[in-house]
């Protein structure tokens, strides 16, 4: 009765979320699937937990900055699976022989609270999954908790293993597998069952806060720890130079610096040159830009460039999907009405440096 | 910048005074987290409005410290400890509020407090012409021109000593001191009956740093002292102590003349001190502005107006404002469960409450929410705290949210506390600007009554009588955000009947009727006056509707292609309108005048 209950409630939810649904991002598009997950944290921490789904439906029908928006649900899911890790923490507190503690409490929610977790920040967009390997992965996360005891920190291990892996088949499974080896094999030798509630709930918390650009975390994460300006004006180019090719540019009023980044150029490593602006001979190299989808989810570990030292790159996709273009800033010469860009001509016949706009 | 370090100090000290060992630890842990996570939230949404942002925060960590005080294993509690935490909350509270002046009726009370300072008198012709406000047209007149406030002057007393000292500050510091003595002299009151200490540390939270409390603690209104004198008094009356009870009875009549109601009320079963008190009452009634036919009982209808708009109007009501208060009223219809002093105070206040009822500004005053009956919200909190263990968790859950939902939404924009009695009110306006469509509708008023203040009202009556108590399966939160979701869904289609004043129409021209400020403006049919070359669009579904409004000039409209003539007379009209498809329309005045009051589907 009390699973029907549970079931009951998790189906109203997600019929409550998908009445509420009106803006057209993947995120939004799931919100269903945000207000079960969260209705399935309610049952195995604390049903007070259900109100982050009347929450969700208020972000969606109040915030209309879609970023404001997002990050809202991320609260919400975050706030909800870090319930469950503490009540996984007050579980594990009861179970201790001789503690007193007359609530004792299942710390089965670790499972859970790993489950919801990996199925927020890689399921999402739902129409990409493949959908064995993520239950093998999730299976994966499932035997990681299990293995470490259930604790908090098991779940951070699971979760931050599973989240993190490659997107290359062998790999998905290879590096949570070997995660599962190292923690059998520690057992085995005698580790304890860690707990460290507070850093294994902040780290889970942090990056379902993120989910919606789960992606960008994975495989940015500089660019999510950095202060965020509202985004200046950009007057667009869209000019791409191959090898030797210049082409000159009006600088618009008050612009300071030039965007650019490179076309097939993911296998370069740092300082990598790829072109130069006129006057002043300002060099540009892999460093101040990065190829333009060097951050992709299938591309990412090929890739040997940096991250640009002034990202000017913007997020593109949500979810797992999400990356961030390799867009870098230039300062501008001083003073100057006019440049010439001139791409170098050690690149390659397929690169090019791409001239994407003014700022 | 001094408001910001007083803020974060009082973050790191209000946890010492209440908690302790381990559950402080673990609420410092918390805290910390949620400054970690504000910091990464600062940083990556520049766009939040910062006002917005640093108040949401006060109100998740003033949250976060209550779960930890309701629930913790390691508190330290008593009503001094809880009274200080509130000192705490009112003071930081205060120049949040203060961006909006003094409204309503503060300025006469901080204007009679200059007089008596300043003149010896209460001639206040001085300080109309330094603060700028004008008198009430029926205001006494002294035999030289003396021009004196209907407003009791025993408010202005109490703030007398704050105000000569520190001013406009020192009268709201006044204020916010009775606002502590009003928490700690509840809570001991809690304690007298009987009440565990986990449920009154469960429903402080709701009744300290809660709507209307909030809003009537930081500002200059009788109601807090006047709240604080009723539980002296009961307290007294219980204890069978004169010494208390007398002069707390004093001073609340002193506060407010009605209040004698109160105190009629509360000695009803002391006939000698009933018949002394009330020929006291009379003599005052008779030498002050109020009149005598306010004690004659109105028509019926306005008694049931009066008492659903407390109870649900979206913009005066419990169940919008504060619906915490809905479980003291669930305390109502379990009477004989309910503590004695729970009684005794409802039984004080239904003579007040009743006569109140007929009133047009019962629950649509120009104050904050739930201006007349904020003093006996201590008694309401008392019911709801003797009934914690019977109340469902789930609807306890979403009065928490609700309640943080409004305190910050008051905190972040004070303005809105003051509202005209349109029929709409600021979440039906906002939704109702942002969406285009009437979400008004959906909200239940009875200053303009309409059908989802009737549902409202039996949905309310349902939760009070049965729906709060506690379900073995409780599924209030998921069926909350049903309806939530729902009404919404709902909400962006066209309605019935169109308020042509609303938010939701986008008027090319004219002009509100009456005008915004307009004095008693709720007795009134509001509507939108168009003239020649004016229009109004908003959605409509397609069919048959009466269109009811009033013209002196006679005017030709046009609606979706059809022109219509209508004559000009002295009282209101009707007349028979197409809408031809469901979606936008647009009303036109080609020719004439017209106030457009509402159209409504045949």
């Amino acid at each position: 009765m009390k699973q029907f209950r549970w079931i009951l409630s998790a189906a109203i939810s997600a019929y409550a979320c998908h009445l509420a649904v009106q803006h057209a991002t993947p995120i939004d598009r799931a919100l269903p699937l945000l207000g079960a997950a969260v209705t399935l944290c309610a049952a195995v921490s604390y049903p007070a937990v259900m109100l982050g789904v009347v929450l969700l439906i208020v972000g969606e029908i109040a915030i209309a900055h879609e970023v404001v928006r997002l990050m809202c649900f991320g609260a919400v899911c975050a706030g909800a699976v870090a319930s469950c890790v503490w009540r996984v923490a007050r579980a594990f507190a009861a179970d201790q022989p001789g503690s007193g503690n007359t609530q004792r409490g299942t710390r089965n929610a670790a499972v859970v609270a790993a489950a919801v977790a990996l199925v927020l920040l890689r399921w999402i967009p739902l129409a990409e999954v493949l959908v064995v390997r993520e239950l093998v992965l999730l299976g994966i996360a499932a035997l990681i908790v299990v293995v470490l005891g259930r604790t908090p920190f098991a779940v951070a291990v699971a979760v931050v293993t599973c989240f993190l892996t490659p997107a290359i088949p062998l790999r998905t499974l290879a590096v949570p597998l070997l995660v599962l080896g190292v923690c059998i094999t520690a057992r085995i030798f005698g580790m304890g069952e860690w707990k460290w509630t507070w850093a294994s709930g902040v780290t889970l918390a942090f990056l379902l806060l993120f989910f919606a650009w789960s992606g960008v975390v994975a495989r940015s994460l500089p660019f999510v720890l950095r202060k965020a300006g509202l985004e200046p004006p950009r007057t667009a180019v869209g000019a791409a130079l191959t090898a030797s090719q210049s082409e000159t540019f009006e600088v618009p009023e008050q612009a300071r610096s030039l965007i650019v980044s490179g076309a097939n150029v993911a296998r370069f490593g740092r300082g990598v040159p790829l072109g130069r602006i006129e006057p002043g001979a300002i060099a540009i190299r892999l460093g101040d830009a990065a190829d333009w989808g060097a951050m992709r989810r299938e591309q990412v570990y090929g890739s040997r460039n940096p991250w640009p030292r002034d990202m000017a790159g913007r997020v593109r996709g949500y979810g797992y999907n999400a990356w961030l273009d390799g867009a870098g800033r230039v300062a501008l010469p001083a003073g100057a009405r006019t440049i010439t860009v001139t791409a170098d001509a050690s690149l390659p016949a397929d690169a090019s440096l791409q001239v994407e706009g003014f700022e | 910048m001094i408001a910001a370090a007083a803020a974060v100090a009082a973050s790191i000290a209000a946890p010492l005074l209440v908690l302790r060992r381990r559950t402080l630890w673990a609420y410092y842990g918390a805290d910390a987290a949620t400054w970690l996570f504000a910091y990464i939230l600062w940083r990556r949404l520049p766009v939040i409005d910062p006002r917005l942002g640093c108040i949401a925060l006060g109100a998740v960590k003033l949250a976060t410290l209550s779960l930890f005080v309701a629930n913790g294993r390691e508190v330290r509690w008593s009503a001094t400890r809880a009274a200080a935490l509130a000192g705490i909350v009112y003071a930081l509270a205060i120049p949040l509020l203060g961006v909006y002046p003094p409204g309503g009726d503060e300025p006469w009370f901080l204007m009679k407090a200059e007089s008596l300072l300043t003149d010896r008198d209460l001639d206040l012709r001085d300080e109309y012409r330094a603060w700028g406000w004008q008198r009430y047209e029926d205001d006494p007149v002294g035999p030289n021109g003396e021009q004196y406030s209907r407003h009791e002057r025993f408010l202005s007393l109490l703030i007398l000593p704050g105000f000569a000292l520190f001013g406009v500050k020192g009268a709201l510091a006044t204020i916010a001191l009775f606002g502590v003595l009003l928490v700690r002299s509840t809570i001991r009151w809690m304690e007298d009956e009987g009440i565990p200490d986990a449920h009154a540390r469960a429903v402080f939270p709701f009744f300290a740093f809660g709507p209307p409390l909030l809003w009537y603690a930081t500002r200059v209104w009788p109601e807090v002292p006047a709240a604080f004198f009723f539980v002296e008094a009961l307290r007294g009356v219980r204890a069978e102590r004169p010494r208390r009870w007398i002069p707390a009875l004093v001073a609340l009549v002193l506060l407010k003349l009605r209040f004698g109601l109160v105190a009629v009320g509360l000695l009803f079963r002391r006939p000698q001190l009933l018949a002394a008190g009330a020929a006291l009452l009379l003599v005052y009634f008779a030498a002050t502005a109020n009149r005598w036919q306010e004690l004659i009982p109105a028509r019926p209808a306005a008694y049931l107006t009066g008492l659903l708009g407390l109870l649900v109007d979206q913009m005066g009501g419990l169940a919008f404002q504060a619906p915490f208060y809905l479980f003291g009223l669930f305390a109502l219809f379990r009477w004989k469960s309910a503590p004695r002093g729970f009684r005794a105070g409802i039984i004080a206040a239904s003579l007040y409450v009743l006569m109140l009822l007929p009133r047009p500004q019962a629950f649509n005053s120009w104050a904050p929410p739930l201006h007349y009956i904020a003093f006996l919200m201590p008694v309401l909190a008392l019911g709801a705290a003797a009934m914690w263990d019977r109340l469902s968790r789930g609807a306890i859950a979403v009065a928490a949210l609700w309640t943080v939902g409004v305190a910050v939404h008051g905190l972040t924009w004070p303005y809105r506390l003051f509202h005209i009695a349109t029929g709409e009110y600021a979440i039906g306006e906002w939704l109702s600007a942002t969406y285009r469509s009437d979400f008004s509708r959906l909200l239940p008023s009875f200053s303009r009554p309409n059908t989802a203040g009737w549902i409202g009202a039996v949905v309310v009556l349902f939760l009070i009588t049965v729906g709060l108590r506690r379900w073995k399966h409780d599924l209030t939160i998921p069926l909350f955000a049903l309806a939530l979701a729902a009404g919404f869904a709902h909400g962006k289609k066209p309605g019935a009947r169109i308020e042509f004043e609303d938010t939701h129409v986008v008027h090319d021209g004219g002009r509100l009727y009456p005008e915004e400020f307009e004095l008693n403006r709720f007795v009134y049919r509001g509507g939108w006056i168009l003239e020649a070359g004016h229009s109004a669009s908003f959605l409509a579904q397609r069919g048959t509707y009466a269109l009811h409004f009033i013209t002196g000039l006679g005017a030709v409209v046009e609606l979706e292609g059809r022109a219509y003539q209508v004559e000009p007379h002295l009282e209101y009209q009707t007349v028979r309108v197409v809408v031809p498809h469901d979606g936008r329309v647009t009303l036109r005045c080609l020719s004439g005048a017209i106030n457009a009051d509402f159209m409504e589907r045949e």
